[in-house]
């Protein structure tokens, strides 16, 4: 459990210490007096430069592309936000009506109706741009009280946190189907003493997104857990509960994996929350940075996946601590070294994840639903299934992970994602920009939370759901089956937390070098499944194992028919070459009884290359001969029958065989001299006359006159005899 | 093959090529019938007091010398035959056996038909011969077809010695005879009890021949069952171990897996459904009060009167010694033994034949000994609902005996009994009952003489057919079995193709097509038409039902 999560970096030297993230547009935005460095987070590189646009001075409360990323809003106090527009350089400025209400924050939205969401202290205005008169129009006003909200854009739902405790709850999701609103629902707190009442925190609220569902984490710190709760469409439902380690928990997810950062142990403890288990994957493991860059040139990176983890300690920056006091953990997967100015992507170790645990079949379960990086997750599934055959493991350990491959194979057909191949990531669309005057107009802000604003337009279906870097097609197939409900997503969002950090460097102007926002991350990936298909299977797993263990080959034989078991349930077929290879071994133990049932009963499939497997091995057994040729008939190879029949000394079966089947591709000489050898006159008058009959001209041919003149030899010396 | 034909015993005539030596041979046999006070007329007169049958084994290697012939008997049916009829009718068989070796030497007479008995000749081990004759009397249900004699005999023998070894082992082990005798009539007169109808002993006759004595029945199944039985099979062959084991399972008193080679497939699974099915034990627990009264009752004599033991010879055939009150000079097992199987509450089938004692359920687990690895095997049975489960683990591979079968047992409960539920659900939901197997309109049996596997149509329903049609089929196919014989000697290793339709008097057809080993046999009562219409009815049978093998070209 050495190395579990590589970091990547990419970092910026003289920046001021202001950063917001934009979870919509999936932008890092450092803002100085009049400027606006941006780095895309999207594909993940570290040496992206940055975009500088200019905007006014003054206060910043918060900071958000629209989702066309055309205007940058900016909430300036409480009661004001500016646009610019990006262009133009328009601007304009949308203040509060009311002096009793006050902004909390905003966010863009890709709702039909409306485009941007203004969060106040007396419930939601949704305004819609528009373009024309460069202006928000009032759509629509939900009136609450709202103390705090929590939004991401990857669930598209906000939390509108109320009451004394501040643990009742309205949501909304406002996704690109629609506005939905949840029931309220009450968090459940646990009281520290019997009068006292402790006040829920926002920082202590996550919105996750994961496998498409959409959970909400809470973090109860007197019972020290980890309340979950999952968003249906009509429902909020307790999902139980994780425990915590830590006074202070962050929550990350990475391909759909949840990381619970115990960060006062400084390790993470993952859960694959897919089916119901609250169990994690793994130990609690260790944080690594991976690919740190040196301090002097930032460029070289090798590719993150190549890239040894280096220990915590080689890099030269020692400022790079693990769990540092600067630490920001934004939405899904990014960690935001505030002290350090590096950017942090989380990736899993798959590898030592695997490794972290005996129970292959869950840890195959695990590595089949990874689509980040499902060519390792692939490859290591492989080596895990080979390994544990030659390591001759349970077979019915080894028959639950072929279940668990097969099923995850049929899935992914289902799906189409097997056959899709490289799906590229989609890179947030930057549409170029029709300059629309931003006009500016002021508004005043108070208090900030550094919620992104998104931009992309995300296929997601219905609801909300695609994350990031994730081929739509998985998710989105899995949204609709998930009647009702909508996608879980899980996103790490410290709204509080940034907006903590905002204030201390608000205003500080980044002249210096921006960060190395990266632009593509490397395709490694080409498969969007780790999912293994029976000809790999064949290849990858079961010729090898066949390969290095020599006797006895029973055992693989088990295996094998576990996997035609598990692949008959899923109604997947079989490699003929796996097949083959199970005839093979059945005759090398001559197991011949079970051989024939196999054959018999078709577990073992007929097909050409099966039944000269059958025949060759046949040379032992006769039963098992039998079978090949019953099964050349079968397939109709009606070919090779008649051949066969010829070899084996039934050519007047083979001829009658030929004539039924109008099998004309076979020289009659074959007929002709294996009735010769037979020495029966009889039988050559016989052949002779059949193809005299049935072949015209044949009369003509040096075969008739071969044999004709051969028969009436046999004749004469008969009589002689 | 040779088949003489007798209609008198001293008739005088003899085969063209006799040379001067075989007619003094000739006149040696009947001087050793002469010397044992025998004719040919008694023969007949001992036939009718032993109800129509004898059975008798002896070794030809032994009691070669005059005041030594009772030696050479191993086995007389029925035993209270005076000695010097058992030795005149063994006499007999000997002097043509050693008679028609001159001209076959490889093999000798299989069949004598004399004008009232047929005599059936077996030659179970070098120079060890069955022979069981049986009476042609007037009642006319009394029609046999050789081949399907020799079939009993061919099963008494090859469940003898998967229980007790062969008999010249048994010999050499104690070369006074007594210890084999000792094996052998117990077992067969359990065997023989089977035939028991009243107090009639009922051989395979004409009726039985829509059937296949020596093969397996086999339930058809889907793929996917086929796939749970086979890593049924796996999970049930791993928990014991590394060493080579072998199963058998069944539903009903069909066989659906086994691991074993046809011979040793063939012998337990007929084991199985005697003694061991859920139908066999049923059959058996109608008696099972009386059982459990006495622990004494294993070696009980068989109660029918028939088959019970005349005075006189049971001291030789050591019945007498077999039995609890006699002096236990040689301890002998009855694997036979009707109503000696139960269920235990584990689900393993448990039985005192082989010692110990059922109510304390402490008892010796029984043995086999299996004539593909030569090898003695702990014989494991386990039972749920209609699957039956024999599971077979060499002697060798476990140390310490019956507490090491026991933890093996516990072991494959552990690993198997989700797997055994599973298959045993998959495969009643695909059981299509007794009559599974029957085809409107035909009444036919099926064998694959590759694999020893037959399908025939359910008793029940042959038993619709007329007799003349049932006889008509009987004859077709003691015609089909001596031409399959000529094949053989003719031309050994090559399968002969072979179709024959006859008309029976009731103008039914009986039909039989050989091919490529395997045999068709079929009654058609409503196809009364043409031989063209009897014809298609085969072929529409072929083509649906076996995949085309009968089918002509």
């Amino acid at each position: 459990m050495i190395r579990n999560l590589s970091f990547e970096v990419k970092i910026q030297h003289n920046l001021k210490k202001c950063f917001y993230y934009d979870d919509g547009n999936k932008l890092l935005l450092s803002p100085t007096s009049n400027q606006v460095f941006s780095w895309k987070t999207a594909p993940f590189s570290p040496n992206a430069a940055p975009n500088i646009d200019s905007i006014t001075e003054g206060p910043i409360c918060s900071i958000r592309f629209s989702l066309d990323e055309k205007l940058i809003a900016v909430q300036r106090s409480n009661t004001s936000i500016i646009f610019f527009h990006r262009e133009t350089g328009e601007t304009f400025t949308h203040r509060c009506k009311s002096e009793s209400e006050s902004i909390l924050g905003f966010f863009w939205t890709d709702c039909p109706s409306c485009d941007i969401v203004v969060v106040k202290t007396s419930g939601l205005d949704l305004y819609a741009y528009d373009h024309a008169s460069k202006s928000l129009a009032l759509v629509e006003t939900k009136k609450m009280t709202v103390s705090w909200y929590v939004y991401t854009h990857e669930s598209r739902l906000v939390l509108l946190a109320s009451g004394m405790q501040c643990k009742t709850f309205h949501g909304f999701q406002l996704s690109s189907v629609g506005i939905i609103r949840l029931p309220k629902f009450e968090m459940v707190m646990a009281k520290p003493e019997a009068n006292s009442k402790p006040v829920l925190a926002s920082e202590d609220v996550y919105i996750v997104t994961v496998y498409g569902r959409i959970y909400c984490l809470q973090v109860d710190r007197v019972a020290m857990v980890l309340h979950s709760y999952r968003f249906y469409r009509d429902a909020i439902i307790q999902q139980g509960s994780l425990p915590i380690y830590s006074h202070k928990v962050a929550v990350s997810v990475v391909d759909n994996v949840l990381l619970v950062h115990q960060v006062d142990a400084k390790v993470i403890i993952l859960y694959d929350i897919f089916s119901d288990s609250r169990a994690p994957i793994s130990a609690p493991l260790p944080v690594l940075f991976r690919g740190f860059p040196r301090s002097d040139s930032f460029t070289s990176r090798p590719g993150t996946k190549e890239s040894e983890s280096l220990e915590a300690s080689d890099s030269n920056d020692n400022e790079a601590i693990i769990y540092g006091e600067g630490w920001t953990f934004l939405v899904p997967d990014l960690i935001c070294d505030v002290a350090n100015m590096r950017l942090w992507k989380i990736h899993l170790d798959l590898e030592a994840i695997s490794a972290s645990s005996s129970e292959v079949p869950s840890v195959l379960e695990f590595l089949q639903r990874r689509k980040l990086e499902a060519n390792k997750a692939k490859q290591l599934c492989l080596a895990i299934t080979r390994t544990m055959i030659l390591e001759r493991r349970p077979i019915n350990m080894v028959a639950k992970s072929m279940d668990v491959l097969v099923t995850s194979y049929a899935l992914s057909l289902k799906a189409g994602s097997y056959f899709k191949g490289i799906k590229t990531e989609r890179t947030s669309s930057s549409v170029p920009n029709v300059s629309g005057p931003g006009q500016g107009v002021d508004v005043n802000t108070g208090r900030t939370d550094g919620l992104g604003k998104s931009v992309q337009h995300e296929s997601a279906s219905r609801v909300n759901s695609v994350s990031v870097s994730r081929p739509s097609n998985y998710l989105s197939s899995e949204t609709e089956d998930s009647s009702s409900f909508e996608p879980l997503k899980i996103s790490s969002n410290d709204a509080q937390f940034d907006s903590g950090k905002v204030d201390t460097g608000a205003e500080s102007s980044a002249t210096g070098n921006p960060l190395n926002a990266s632009v593509s991350e490397q395709q490694e990936s080409q498969l969007t499944s780790p999912a293994i298909s029976p000809d790999e299977m064949y290849r990858f797993v079961f010729a090898p194992a066949e390969e290095e263990m020599i006797g006895e080959p029973s055992y693989l034989v088990s295996i094998i028919l576990e996997f035609f078991r598990s692949a008959n349930l899923e109604k997947v077929k079989v490699h003929p070459n796996l097949y083959v290879l199970t005839v093979q071994l059945l005759a090398r133990s001559e197991q011949y009884a079970e051989l024939g049932l196999c054959v018999i009963n078709k577990i073992i499939e007929p097909s050409k290359e099966v039944a000269l497997q059958l025949l060759e091995s046949g040379r032992q057994n006769f039963q098992i001969r039998k079978l090949g040729s019953d099964m050349l008939r079968q397939v109709s190879l009606h070919q090779d029958y008649v051949l066969l029949l010829v070899q084996d000394g039934y050519y007047l079966e083979a001829l009658r065989y030929a004539r039924k089947h109008k099998v004309t591709t076979i020289r009659p000489s074959l007929f002709l001299e294996a009735a010769m050898t037979s020495n029966d006159s009889q039988h050559l008058a016989a052949v002779l006359r059949f193809f005299s009959d049935f072949i015209p001209g044949f009369h003509s041919t040096s075969d008739f006159s071969t044999y004709y003149h051969i028969l009436n030899e046999m004749n004469s010396s008969s009589v002689v005899a | 093959m040779l088949e003489y034909s007798f209609s008198k015993p001293n008739s005088s005539r003899s085969p063209s090529l006799v040379t001067e030596d075989l007619r003094s041979f000739i006149s040696k046999i009947y001087t050793v019938y002469s010397t044992n006070s025998a004719s040919f007329m008694g023969l007949s007169s001992i036939g009718t007091a032993s109800d129509g049958m004898q059975l008798c084994i002896f070794d030809l290697r032994r009691g070669q010398h005059e005041g030594q012939e009772l030696d050479k008997i191993l086995y007389f049916f029925p035993a209270d035959l005076p000695f010097s009829t058992q030795l005149s009718v063994i006499g007999l068989s000997e002097g043509l056996i050693t008679f028609t070796r001159i001209f076959s030497p490889e093999a000798a007479c299989e069949v004598i038909e004399a004008e009232r008995h047929s005599h059936v000749f077996y030659e179970a081990e070098p120079d060890i011969w069955m022979v069981m004759i049986v009476e042609k009397s007037k009642d006319s249900e009394a029609i046999w077809r050789i081949d399907a004699l020799r079939e009993v005999l061919k099963e008494i023998h090859s469940l003898f010695v998967m229980f007790h070894g062969s008999i010249r082992a048994l010999l050499e082990r104690e070369p006074g005879g007594g210890l084999t005798r000792a094996h052998l009539y117990p077992f067969i007169m359990d065997y023989l009890r089977d035939f028991l109808v009243g107090k009639k002993l009922q051989l395979p006759s004409f009726r039985d021949c829509l059937m296949e004595r020596r093969s397996v029945q086999m339930l058809t199944v889907g793929r996917e069952a086929a796939i749970e039985v086979q890593t049924l099979v796996r999970i049930l062959e791993s928990s014991a171990g590394n060493l080579p084991c072998f199963s058998l399972i069944l539903f009903q008193d069909l066989l659906v897996s086994t691991t074993l080679s046809p011979e040793d497939t063939i012998n337990l699974y007929k084991y199985a459904v005697l003694r061991l099915t859920p139908l066999a034990l049923s059959s058996g627990a109608k008696s099972w009060s009386y059982l459990r009264k006495g622990n004494s009752s294993s070696h009980v004599s068989i109660g029918s009167t028939l088959l019970s033991t005349g005075s006189v010879s049971e001291q030789f055939y050591g019945s007498h010694d077999a039995s609890p009150a006699g002096d236990n000079r040689y301890h002998v097992t009855r694997p036979l033994q009707h109503d000696k199987w139960f269920k235990g509450k584990d689900g393993f089938l448990i039985t005192d034949i082989w010692g110990g004692d059922i109510g304390s359920l402490n008892v010796t687990t029984p043995t086999v000994w299996l004539h593909q690895t030569e090898e003695r095997m702990y014989l494991c049975a386990y039972q749920y609902k209609s699957l039956t489960i024999i599971l077979l683990i060499p002697l060798s591979s476990i140390l310490n005996g019956d507490q090491g079968v026991s933890i093996l047992k516990q072991q494959l409960l552990e690993n198997a009994s989700l797997k055994i539920l599973k298959v045993e659900e998959k495969l009643s939901k695909g059981w299509g009952g007794e009559n599974a197997y029957h085809v409107s309109g035909y009444r036919y049996l099926l064998v694959d003489g590759n694999r020893d596997i037959s399908r025939a149509s359910p008793p029940t329903k042959v038993t619709t057919l007329s007799k003349e049609s049932l006889l008509a089929l009987n004859r077709l196919r003691e015609e089909v079995d001596a031409e399959k014989s000529r094949a053989k000697w003719d031309n050994p290793g090559r399968e002969k193709d072979l179709e024959v339709c006859i008309r029976a008097k009731n103008n039914a057809w009986a039909v039989a097509r050989i091919t490529g080993g395997k045999e068709l046999y079929m009654v058609l009562e409503k196809a009364n038409e043409t031989l063209l219409y009897a014809s298609d009815a085969v072929e529409k049978f072929s083509n649906r039902y076996c995949s085309g093998t009968f089918s002509l070209d």
